[in-house]
């Protein structure tokens, strides 16, 4: 059973014809080519490597398929970037080095930037309640969680607290 | 050697230049592959953990459209090697069972591959591994290590007289003679100490499982043999396993480790049989072949751990002075089938490290390892150390306890001093300054002003706890240790180019995943050679371009490869300050004169004799004529690092909690680390290598935990049912630093990543022990869970009241 659908994928509109069982996260990374988006759980929800924004919204495209997309706009982690500008919170990632084998990064790059357009101002607490979704297994999830609070700051025109260990811009 | 003060790049938090593609969602992971024609292979797994395999019927899945072939263990087995191979085996006198990379005959464990059915997408693919209908006639399942070494046990092995793997002492030598005085030695100090403390400590089945899965993908060729593209930390070890296996010549194997891997921790060391099917077929059906294993196989495959039993006796005066240490270990080894560690190799190394940073002189340490109907145990970080980390810690709390000594001060006491310190054991510690770190922690942790907030608190019903534990973890291995422990080198190795513009490329045959190469090795060259890091380029895991290494292993990367990178640019630099003499006839120079710095090499006695530094790359590389006598053109050097002995590093650690006592929850209030890992390269990556380190440890700690039934049947195979830590689940990690630098590394760098989860449990477990010291609680088994707590607290009030 196939049909034919249009998502409209970091602004662009693909028009596929589709197994009615493909994943929207098979969609993303084998349809569309976005490889960004990662698989790290058995499709139960629970890793969150493979959260996109439908519509705006964070949501786990593991969780999700490819027809139910249909009509709809869908935003990866390629898609977070403009005209190759980073994200304030990618380069807080990077800042507060938030990221080592980064396989999970996405996911949690594409949540926070819902969490922070919900949320003008959160508390530590907040931050680490909004990422029990995206499980991390490398960093320990400190500077994940400083990145997130420096990039909020930011966005206020705040200064952020310092990286622990200041770093300096990318080489 | 260079210094910081030189040229600047060393000990500098520079962002890593991995983030850039990484943060775009541009990594290079090996799912991310694309290649045409590619069959995806799906395994079909035993659903029982211990039975014989009568027929495995392929035919419907052979009928559905869209497969394009499908192998049985049995038909397999005619066409590879059996894989008890001498690269996969190391050298300690164990049982090595021969076995094929899908069952034949017998499974062993409950996720055993079986069979392996190849289709045009994995949909169909899984679809028809279901298909795929098998008899079984079952047999007795052997779940428990204990009762599996007693006698009359039922056997995993019919044609093993019992369950024993593996059995050895630590102590008193390799002679009986020795051995038998070393153990009467114990006993005396036994018998005539101040306080003996004897307890037994268990550790759960538990990992560290990377959130990328393992994987493969493998591509034929007539003309040129076999490409593997594969998850591992040590690319040129598979080649050299495949190639036997395939009965392939090793011109005919190149294994590339993707550029960027989702984590490792241990997991991808191993040699997995998965690996051959995936290349097997890719040869016989002449198409690329793809395995992307899903999570609910990783965690019924690989990822177990610990899974240990110590029995620990700790011999005392009444000041908390350790006399000896007498430790009878059980390691759960599972079926023990998987080079290059049998299962055996994490619980033997763990009893090796049992005395961690303490001055223990006399001990009685054996170990016996059981095979049991589950799967083997494959390595995670604190490699076989996590679980006798645990019994000691504890067990010298309860020890500080009994002799009414605040815990921090009696493990003071009993810190390595005198360096260089060989353990018990055999552990050489190379230096360092153990009492230093600990005092930093704890001026850090505020000891008497916690202890008085702890009393306050207790007054209100609020119960406060501090816990302490400490690690002396192997920086990097040398081959002295590891050629008997893995069979395999321990000298770290690069080649490094310099090309005629003055940019450096540094291969090594490592692969990371997650470590941060790209960054802090380009660091260390850069300051070698007085240039930006932007022109140094690090490359990894191709066998096809970098020297053989035993991989991404044991902190092997700042100790062993980055002292190459050093002795590599040490011996470039005296080259091009050879050429500098003599293009200037500088007849007295000496290549010491030169200085690498700011992008040029400047003759320290005359600052007007200066070459920019890509310029005189391309003058020795380009320019080949009139060479300095005796002089090679070209600037390239493959340098071989090797310590005399093994380096180490230290933590130190120390947890709050609060113990809610009326539900057993508690909550991780500070966590606080105290690290000596010498020179540090960059500061911001070696903290998050120890948040990570940590947080794992406390995750295993507090959730994972692998349970399988009296059948043994797992029954933890998702991320649901094994649980790791989340973010709400743990607090911020502190860091601080006591370093020495190393005396055996060109830049004194100790190594991070390999030990740190090790100490956590028993920091934990005595923080919460202390909180919970008015009920006379004392934790002595894993995991750390509310309701096991809850009922210590309660049997401490029975006993209250009694």
């Amino acid at each position: 059973m196939k049909k034919e659908i249009t998502v409209t994928v970091n602004g662009e509109a693909i028009t596929h014809t589709v197994p009615l069982r493909l994943l929207l996260v098979d969609f993303i990374r084998d349809e569309c080519g976005l490889t960004g988006t990662h698989v790290g759980c058995t499709y139960e929800g629970r890793c969150g490597a493979c959260t996109v924004q439908v519509d705006g919204r964070a949501l786990k495209s593991c969780m999700k398929l490819a027809v139910q997309a249909d009509g709809k706009e869908v935003t990866t982690v390629e898609g977070l970037a403009r005209e190759d500008r980073l994200h304030n919170l990618q380069k807080a990632f990077s800042r507060y080095h938030a990221l080592q084998c980064g396989y999970c990064t996405g996911g949690i790059l594409m949540n926070a930037v819902d969490f922070l357009n919900e949320n003008i101002n959160p508390s530590e607490d907040e931050v680490r309640r909004a990422l029990v979704g995206n499980l991390c297994r490398c960093t320990g999830y400190s500077h994940i969680v400083e990145a997130i609070l420096a990039a909020s700051a930011m966005r206020h025109g705040l200064k952020p607290v310092p990286p622990p260990a200041e770093t300096e811009p990318a080489p | 050697m260079s210094t910081a003060g030189e040229t600047g790049w060393i000990g500098r938090s520079l962002a890593r230049r991995e983030d850039a593609r990484l943060l775009a969602g541009r990594g290079e992971y090996l799912a991310d592959l694309r290649v045409p024609d590619c069959l995806h292979l799906c395994f079909v797994r035993s659903a029982h953990a211990h039975a014989r395999i009568g027929a495995v019927r392929l035919e419907a899945a052979l009928a559905m459209p869209g497969v394009a072939g499908a192998i049985t263990g049995a038909e397999l087995s005619r066409e590879v090697q059996g894989q008890r191979i001498p690269v996969l085996i190391p050298a300690f006198p164990a049982r090595y069972r021969q076995y094929w990379p899908l069952a034949v005959d017998e499974v062993y464990w409950h996720g055993e591959p079986l069979a392996a059915v190849l289709a045009e997408d994995k949909y169909v693919a899984e679809d028809a591994a279901a298909a795929v209908e098998v008899d079984y006639e079952p047999l007795p399942a052997v779940t428990d290590a204990e009762a599996a070494l007693c006698a009359g046990s039922p056997r995993v092995y019919d044609d093993w007289d019992d369950n024993e793997i593996f059995a050895t002492g630590y102590t008193g030598g390799f002679e009986a003679e020795g051995i038998a005085r070393n153990d009467a030695e114990v006993d005396a100090l036994f018998a005539g100490a101040d306080v003996v403390l004897s307890q037994r400590f268990r550790t759960q089945r538990c990992g560290v499982c990377p959130i990328e899965t393992r994987g493969a993908l493998a591509l034929w060729s007539d003309a040129d043999g076999l490409t593997l593209h594969l998850t591992t930390q040590r690319p040129h070890i598979e080649r050299l396993a495949l190639a036997d296996l395939l009965e392939l010549s090793t011109s005919e194997v190149r294994v590339i480790a993707p550029r960027d891997q989702g984590g490792g921790f241990g997991v991808k060391a191993p040699f997995y049989r998965e690996h051959v099917v995936v290349c097997h077929l890719a040869r016989k059906l002449r198409r690329p072949v793809r395995w992307i294993e899903t999570r609910e196989e990783h965690l019924m495959t690989v990822s177990q751990e610990r899974d240990q039993i110590h029995d620990l006796e700790i011999a005392a005066d009444s000041e908390g002075r350790i006399l000896a240490l007498r430790n009878r270990g059980i390691g759960d080894v599972g079926d023990g089938r998987q080079g290059v560690y049998w299962g055996f190799v994490m619980p033997s190394l763990g009893s090796v490290m049992l005395p961690n940073a303490y001055a223990i002189r006399h001990a009685d340490i054996k170990l016996r390892c059981a095979v049991t109907n589950k799967t083997c145990l494959s390595p995670s970080r604190s490699f076989g150390a996590l679980p006798t980390r645990f019994a000691l810690e504890r067990g010298l709390d309860m020890l500080a306890r009994r002799l009414g000594l605040e815990t921090a001060e009696l493990k003071r006491r009993n810190l390595i001093t005198d360096f260089p310190y060989t353990t018990v054991t055999g552990v050489h510690h190379d230096s360092g300054d153990y009492v230093k770190a600990w005092d930093t922690l704890l001026e850090r942790v505020d000891l008497p002003g916690f202890r008085a907030l702890q009393a306050e608190a207790r007054t209100q019903g609020h119960y406060l706890g501090i816990g302490f534990a400490c690690g002396a973890e192997f920086s990097g291995i040398p081959s002295d240790v590891l050629v008997p422990l893995e069979n395999q080198p321990g000298y770290g190795v690069v080649t490094m180019r310099i090309d005629p513009r003055g940019k450096v490329a540094i291969h090594e045959g490592d692969a990371p995943q997650g470590q941060s190469h790209e960054t802090t090795m380009a660091q260390v060259a850069a300051d070698a050679f007085g240039i930006h890091p932007d022109d140094v380029s690090v490359r990894h895991g191709d066998t096809g371009t970098t020297p053989l290494s035993s991989g991404t292993i044991g902190a092997r990367g700042a100790s062993y490869t980055v002292a190459a990178i050093a002795e590599a640019a040490a011996a470039l630099k005296a080259k091009m300050a050879r050429y500098m003499i003599h293009d200037h006839g500088l007849e007295d120079a000496d290549p010491a004169d030169f200085a690498f710095q700011g992008g040029a090499v400047v003759y320290e006695k005359d600052g007007n004799v200066r070459r920019d530094f890509g310029a005189l790359a391309d003058r020795i590389v380009m320019g080949s004529i009139n060479l300095p006598p005796g002089e090679s053109p070209g600037l390239e050097h493959t340098a071989y690092f090797e310590a005399p002995k093994p380096m180490i590093c230290f933590t130190a650690q120390a947890a709050k909690v609060e113990v809610d006592v009326e539900t057993g929850q508690f909550v991780i209030l500070d966590y606080a680390t105290c690290e000596d890992v010498g020179t540090v390269i960059n500061p911001i990556v070696v903290e998050g290598q120890v948040q990570g380190g940590v947080v794992q440890g406390m995750s295993n700690a507090m959730f994972e935990e692998f349970l399988y039934d009296e059948n043994g049947q797992q029954m933890t195979a998702d991320f649901e049912t094994y649980r790791l830590a989340s973010a709400a689940d743990v607090p911020t990690v502190t860091v601080s630093h006591a370093p020495t630098p190393c005396p055996d590394h060109p830049m004194g760098v100790r190594a991070v990543g390999e030990g740190r989860p090790g100490p956590v449990p028993g920091a934990l477990a005595n923080a919460i022990c202390d909180a919970l010291a008015p009920f006379g609680v004392e934790i002595t088994a894993l995991p750390l869970k509310p309701e096991t707590i809850l009922a210590l607290i309660e049997a401490g009030r029975a006993g209250e009241g009694a």
